[in-house]
């Protein structure tokens, strides 16, 4: 009798597994900068990520054949650091055996992942990161939704010249790859379309003084400035500018919130300087999709989305729908071509550029279009959309390794 | 290019009035003890937090924040020398060294779990711009000229004309002798600490009013100071105003006239030339 309930039990238990067949677990890696410098990026992007997934499994999860996927992540803090990078991208390889990784606000640690992953039988989708290598490496596994920084610094030289600027002085940022790649760019197309660099000047990571490039920039008297790096380092050059009484008309490049550039320089001071970026997360711009995320964002987290959160937010929606097109979550080669081949997701937030309709190129970067901001009344104000040839830049990036 | 020329020296006296804020504490603290502080730029950080947290959560105005936090810098300063260096007075310079190092750690940890990783610019309501002849002076720099000046000038006749200046100068000539005429020691190390401390807290919020206290920060004011200290001579008071003033010039200079890119590195090529030629310092006696 003993004997018989056991068997009549360990069958009943054997037998439930096909009973619920269709509801299985899709456990991804998830690698940001939870703490640290970085973590103005990191954290926001891990919010919008969550937020993206559980969306997904609210909606009865990835639908691959009979099975439906609910989807779970394993996160690190990876501290925006290359060794904290390729330690978090090991232990989820190796340990956590995942198969899919996202995350990735900057350019360290997202560099480093770049730098080894393509052995690796693992696919993943970057996020923020900014560093060209990150694509130009020609991994057949990973996919970036962010444009590189010279993409944008193209659209942005020859965007200054139709403003009518003759003659252009720089201060720069010397040592972030994002920004150097940009600036480099910047100058070669503005002098293709006729205008010339008087001086290009620099300043270090920590440097907060650029009184001294300035007073020489303001000698040289150029119809107008160029100023690019990190938020604060901008905001500074923005205040000493206008302290030293440089009148000219100030582009930049930096993609800092107004709250950013209101802790350094005055409002006043702000006035009339342009940012010249991709256009990244912006209700303002990207319409009624963007305000339901704004919406559904701050109910979560009691917070208003950085302009960053979409890149990462979108590449969720991408996995589920290659997933979805490949019908397998193991076959990783055939998973990586569907997502070559994948239209734009429909539920993706920015306004992206499909290269021969794709929406990741060769290379598995994915394009945006640029935009010109510029300072009016305290705050920066969508002024237009910078010409931007997504098609030339995939063509450069296919010449390049690095 | 006359405009230009003077605008670059006033710009390079501010930033070199902080330098020599800096390297006052540095060089008094070394002429006595013959310690390297490199605690002293995260001392100067914890003095900027806290102004800004005075200000910011206690709601206390400018300069009574800055005076408290200057008292406050100077206690920190009493139990640094208590704490740290006191236990080891006597043992080999190296002990003190390493203390050194690990103060540098600690404190700037501290600085980390108390006030947070981001930077903190110190509010003034100094905004206005004082135009001479086509050379601008921001009001605020103005002050941070003018209260760098009177800090030095106070220190400067606190050590040459009291009671408390002869006793600090006595020990740092020579340690045996001052003790033998009933310096008390204990009291002068303290002293020289507490004073110290207090000029590297204004440095401190000078920088967070001018520019921003964050991580970091620190460890560049405090090679600066060193620099300066190599550069007017090691120990010596108007060595480390002239180097200080001498450094801020020269690093505007070498942006404006040679190139931003090699700004440090000319101001240390100085640095190792005052080395080659005159190793004692620019005012030093070499005879001691």
């Amino acid at each position: 009798m003993k004997r018989l309930l056991g068997a009549v039990l360990s069958t009943a238990l054997i037998g439930t597994p096909g009973a619920f067949a269709a509801e299985k677990t899709l456990t991804i890696g998830y690698s940001d900068a939870l703490t640290g410098g970085g973590a103005v990026y990191g954290v926001p992007q891990k919010k919008a990520i969550d937020l993206a997934i559980e969306e997904i499994n609210g909606a009865g999860g990835i639908k691959v054949g009979a099975d439906n996927y609910k989807i779970k992540t394993i996160e690190y803090d990876d501290k925006a650091d290359s060794t904290e990078a390729t330690n978090v991208a090991r232990k989820l390889i190796d340990r956590d055996d995942v198969k899919f990784i996202l995350g990735y606000c900057c350019s360290a640690s997202g560099g480093a992942m770049a730098s080894f992953i393509g052995r690796e039988d693992v696919i993943v989708l970057v996020g923020t990161a900014g560093a060209r290598s990150i694509t130009s490496l020609g991994n057949k596994n990973v996919f970036r939704t962010r444009p590189p920084g010279d993409y944008t610094g193209a659209a942005a030289g020859k965007f200054i010249a139709q403003q009518g600027v003759k003659t252009l002085g720089i201060l720069a940022v010397r040592d972030v790859a994002l920004f150097t790649q940009y600036r480099d760019s910047l100058v070669k197309a503005f002098e293709e379309a006729g205008g010339k660099v008087v001086a290009i000047e620099t300043f270090g990571g920590q440097d907060r003084d650029m009184t001294a490039q300035l007073t020489k920039l303001r000698g040289l008297n150029p119809d107008a400035l160029f100023v690019s790096g990190y938020v604060e380092q901008v905001a500074f050059s923005h205040r000493q500018a206008s302290e030293l009484g440089i009148k000219t008309q100030r582009y930049g490049f930096s993609g800092g919130s107004a709250e950013q550039f209101t802790k350094v320089a005055t409002a006043e001071q702000m006035n009339g300087a342009w940012d010249l970026l991709a256009i990244e997360f912006n209700a303002d711009v990207l319409g009624p999709k963007a305000v339901a995320f704004v919406d559904r964002y701050k109910k979560k987290y009691n917070e208003n989305p950085t302009p960053n959160t979409a890149y990462a937010y979108d590449q969720v929606y991408v996995l589920r729908d290659a997933l979805q097109a490949a019908q397998t979550t193991t076959d990783m080669k055939k998973i990586q071509e569907t997502i070559r081949a994948l239209p734009i997701p429909k539920e993706a937030l920015l306004k992206y550029l499909p290269v021969n309709g794709r929406m990741f190129d060769d290379k598995g970067q994915a394009y945006i279009a640029n935009g010109a901001f510029q300072w009016k009344n305290g705050n920066w104000a969508f002024v237009k959309e910078l010409p931007s040839d997504a098609a030339a830049y995939s063509n450069f990036l296919k010449t390049i390794k690095d | 290019m006359l405009i230009d020329f003077i605008q670059q020296i006033f710009n390079g006296l501010v930033v070199g009035s902080i330098y020599t804020l800096i390297a006052l504490g540095l060089t008094t603290i070394f002429g006595i003890f013959g310690i390297a502080h490199f605690a002293h730029g995260s001392v100067a950080m914890f003095g900027g937090y806290l102004t800004y947290f005075l200000i910011s959560a206690l709601g206390i105005g400018l300069l009574p924040s800055f005076i408290l936090a200057m008292a406050a810098g100077a206690l920190l300063g009493i139990v640094l020398e208590r704490v740290a260096y006191y236990p080891v007075r006597n043992a080999p310079p190296i002990n003190s060294f390493i203390i050194a190092l690990g103060l540098t750690l600690i404190i700037e940890k501290l600085n980390l779990l108390a006030f947070g990783v981001d930077q903190v610019i110190i509010p003034t309501p100094l905004v206005n711009v004082i135009n001479v002849g086509g050379v601008t002076m921001p009001e605020l720099r103005i002050y941070v000229l003018a209260i760098a000046a009177i800090l030095v000038i106070g220190m400067t006749l606190l050590i040459q004309r009291t009671w408390i200046g002869m006793a600090v100068r006595a020990v740092a000539q020579n340690r045996a002798a001052a003790v033998l005429m009933g310096i008390n020691v204990n009291s002068v190390s303290m002293f020289v600490f507490a004073l110290s401390s207090a000029l590297g807290v204004a440095a401190g919020v000078l920088v967070g009013a001018l520019f921003a206290v964050a991580p970091g920060v620190s460890s560049g004011l405090v090679i600066k100071g060193f620099a300066v200290l190599i550069l007017g001579g090691l120990g010596s008071i108007p060595g480390a105003i002239v180097g200080g003033m001498l450094l801020g010039v020269s690093e505007a200079f070498a942006a404006a006239f040679v190139s931003s890119a090699y700004k440090d590195v000319i101001s240390f090529l100085l640095m190792i030339l005052v080395l080659l030629v005159r190793p004692e310092g620019l005012m030093r006696r070499s005879s001691r």
